[in-house]
């Protein structure tokens, strides 16, 4: 006989779920409204830099950094569908395992989507002058 | 009464007497001003919103009629402005988004195997403050009172010294009024879906058309401010002198557009998703099969409520921003395609793999596929910078957004209506009619607003009251007022189809299309306790799950009939487990006063009458004091608690 999860893991496993569902549109969220306003209030004030650092690293950094966020949700996405793959596989009939089968799907196609998102608008970053009009 | 589990005893001849004595809405005057019962509100919310859809669709004929031929006089420059505003305002605001909520008001419940919405009182609050803010807003219109900026109300001029009067007063006062209706129905539909699920509709049960709803409501709470805060800044600007959005006084003109537009685009969604969610109700029972990628439409309801909040630059590509700025943008608006293309293929995967019966209903869901692709198409053109800066504010436009709100939201309404007319009103309708309405209705839109694509190419810009006679405007704008005829003329097909329904159509029994949802388990129309036993859910296709059936007859529990009272079960949010019963409210007269109150107190504002204005605040402070009073006994004393 088996034992069930204790509340602790069980806590962690469900904080950890719903970062792989909804992970990369919270980084998604994040890059855009840190990326756009720090591109659009700096060069509205005429300037190229953000306190030292410049302008393009800033922006830089707020593509790479919600990108590697999304990468991170999508391998939990990934993982949790492979293991409730196995879990349904070995005939469980468990409310739970279908919803979080269900969720992981989903986590797995919308980290893809917003990661699509923030490689399209980070690829501008790479091309342009961060001020260009 | 504990919610422990008993053997199946079924629902015998006294619970059904029981429920039907607590659940009674004797036929008065009173009980029509007091009722609570969802499925009435929900009707309400749709036969108003249909009024409303029928005042402004005459006003696009006064205009289209006005724009048939070059330099045509028909109506004054002052009228076509209120006309083309009440036409947008009312189109968006008065009719798509309470039309949807009329479908959730009266489905959700039912699919979800619940016996009202959460909080049915605040549900009966909503309807009337809808009725009594479209009427404020419309009632403008014979005193030359009405909007006249369009439905966008730009800045600056919507500011008092470009546009004096009361107008644009109309405006900012009937949305903010409106606006109350709007987020407490979508409150009442997120707490509804997830705590009165009935037991065992998990997640990855829930009807496609409930998670539309939920991920519309919440869109709602979280766009809907944006506007509220815009239309509350323009209010001060205008009334009390404030500088929001006048640059002489260090405001800014452009804040009017932002806050807009985190609003608006949000709110295409916010009108397409529920519709989208009809389509994929509709389609099982017209294709004798299950929805194909369920997951996968789901990911897709969800993403489009999120990346709709990133998109809102897009409407103002050309106001001018740094390059890198439009790639941010440019990048969400042409991903939100990707959901949008995910639920199209699985319905057409759907309709490939299926065996599909061609009633009108299903009619009307491919003529939405036809027309929202095209929609689509010419939306993702827009997400291109360089090529919205070229066609914007120009008629390419107006028809790619009619394209998208008739082809996706008007045309799966309508395949709503024909196919829960059985359910709503419990008679058939006459297919005969419902074609000539639909083939009709489908020329007639594309006749109307296909060749707006052409004139918006060859440069006739929008919201012009006329125009002088230019080689490709004058033919083309005939044959669109030719269309609009045409679409009008389905449209009134429609209504006589409903009518003739109501009132010669033949009695539908519970489940005239074998659809997949626990609402066809019900009379048609349903009691008013909606189920006399409450389903315990097996699979994503309840009604056609015998172990779902089964839980509903010889395997019913008095933990699920619960017939001791006007009550209904409490389940959890993710895995929908059951919790306990819970007491549901009373008729009552207090969201009507509650919506009168507000009435005075924004008419008063608009006049002025400041006042009148702090007695109706009053009012608004004790009926709400009287709604909160605790005046039914605790859960533990009804015996209740878990």
């Amino acid at each position: 006989m088996t034992t069930g999860p204790g509340p602790h893991t069980r806590l962690a496993g469900g904080l950890l779920l719903w970062y792989g569902v909804l992970g990369g549109a919270v980084a998604w969220a994040a890059h855009l409204l840190v990326a756009w306003p720090l591109d659009e209030l700096t060069c509205a004030a005429g300037r190229e830099r953000v306190s030292a650092v410049p302008l393009w690293l800033a922006v830089w950094l707020a593509v790479v950094i919600p990108g590697l966020v999304t990468v991170g949700s999508l391998l939990v996405a990934t993982l949790v569908w492979r293991r409730t793959a196995r879990a349904s596989s070995a005939g469980a009939e468990d409310r739970a395992v279908g919803r979080s089968r269900m969720l992981a799907v989903v986590g797995v196609w919308a980290n893809l989507l917003f990661l699509t998102i923030i490689v399209l608008g980070g690829v501008a970053v790479l091309v342009f002058p961060p001020c260009q009009r | 009464m504990s919610t422990t589990t008993s053997t199946a005893p079924g629902v015998g001849r006294d619970d059904l007497a029981r429920l039907a004595e607590h659940w009674a809405e004797p036929r008065s005057l009173r009980a029509w001003l007091t009722t609570v019962d969802h499925k009435k509100i929900g009707r309400r919310y749709l036969v108003t919103a249909a009024f409303f859809f029928v005042l402004a669709g005459l006003s696009a004929l006064v205009m289209r009629t006005q724009l048939a031929r070059p330099e045509s006089g028909v109506v004054s420059p002052q009228e076509y402005n209120q006309l083309f505003t009440m036409h947008g305002t009312a189109m968006i605001f008065l009719f798509a988004t309470p039309m949807l909520f009329g479908f959730g008001n009266f489905l959700v419940p039912l699919m979800i195997g619940s016996r009202d919405m959460a909080f049915p009182r605040l549900n009966a609050f909503g309807y009337w403050v809808f009725l009594f803010a479209g009427l404020f807003m419309w009632a403008s219109l014979p005193f030359g009172a009405a909007p006249n900026n369009g439905w966008f109300a730009y800045a600056p001029l919507n500011q008092v010294q470009h546009n004096p009067g009361l107008h644009m007063d109309v405006y900012a006062l009937g949305l903010l009024f409106l606006g109350i209706s709007t987020t407490a129905g979508a409150i009442n539909f997120i707490v509804t879906a997830l705590k009165l699920r009935a037991p065992g509709m998990s997640l990855n049960r829930v009807p496609l058309f409930v998670w539309a709803i939920v991920a519309t409501a919440f869109m709602v709470v979280f766009a809907l401010p944006a506007l509220n805060a815009d239309n509350a800044m323009l209010f001060f600007d205008r009334r009390f002198g404030t500088h929001f959005f006048d640059p002489s006084g260090g405001g800014n003109v452009l804040l009017w557009q932002h806050l807009f537009w985190i609003f608006g685009h949000p709110d295409v969604y916010i009108i397409v998703l529920p519709a989208l969610g009809i389509v994929s109700a509709v389609l099982p029972a017209f294709t004798r099969r299950g929805v194909v990628a369920y997951s996968l439409i789901v990911l897709s309801i969800v993403a489009i409520a999120i990346i709709s909040f990133g998109v809102w630059v897009h409407h103002m590509f050309a106001t001018g921003l740094p390059q890198l700025s439009y790639s941010f943008f440019s990048a969400a608006s042409t991903v939100i395609t990707i959901p949008s293309g995910i639920q199209i293929f699985a319905w057409l995967a759907t309709m490939l793999l299926g065996r599909l019966v061609l009633r009108v209903p299903l009619l009307f869901v491919i003529g939405f596929v036809v027309t929202f692709v095209l929609g689509g198409v010419t939306g993702a053109m827009f997400a291109v910078t360089a090529f919205d800066q070229q066609v914007t504010d120009s008629y390419f436009v107006v028809a790619h957004f009619h394209y998208v709100l008739i082809g996706g939201a008007v045309f799966p309404m309508l395949a709503g209506i024909y196919y829960w007319l059985p359910k709503i009103t419990g008679r058939m309708y006459h297919e005969g009619l419902g074609r000539w309405a639909f083939w009709l209705a489908f020329t007639g839109m594309h006749v109307t607003f296909f060749p707006m694509h052409l004139t918006g190419l060859f440069g006739m810009p929008r919201r012009v009251y006329t125009y002088r006679s230019e080689p490709g405007w004058d033919g083309w704008s005939l044959v669109s007022t030719v269309g609009s005829y045409l679409l009008a003329l389905g449209l009134l097909l429609v209504l006589v189809g409903v009518v003739h329904a109501v009132r010669r159509g033949r009695p539908a029994p519970a489940d005239p299309w074998e659809g997949d949802s626990l609402e066809w388990s019900t009379a048609s129309p349903p009691e008013p306790y909606n189920f006399p036993v409450i389903p315990r859910v097996h699979s994503l296709h309840p009604t056609w799950d015998a172990r779902t059936v089964e839980s509903t007859t010889t395997g019913a529990t008095a933990d699920r009939v619960l017939s001791e009272g006007r009550r209904t079960l409490f389940t959890s949010e993710l895995d929908a487990r059951t919790e306990r019963a819970v007491e549901m409210p009373e008729p009552s007269f207090k969201p009507l006063v509650l919506a009168g109150a507000l009435l005075v107190f924004f008419t008063a504002m608009l006049l002025a009458a400041y006042p009148i204005a702090v007695l109706a605040v009053l009012v608004v402070a004790a009926t709400i004091a009287a709604w909160l009073w605790p005046s039914r006994r605790p859960d533990e004393e009804l015996g209740l608690a878990s």
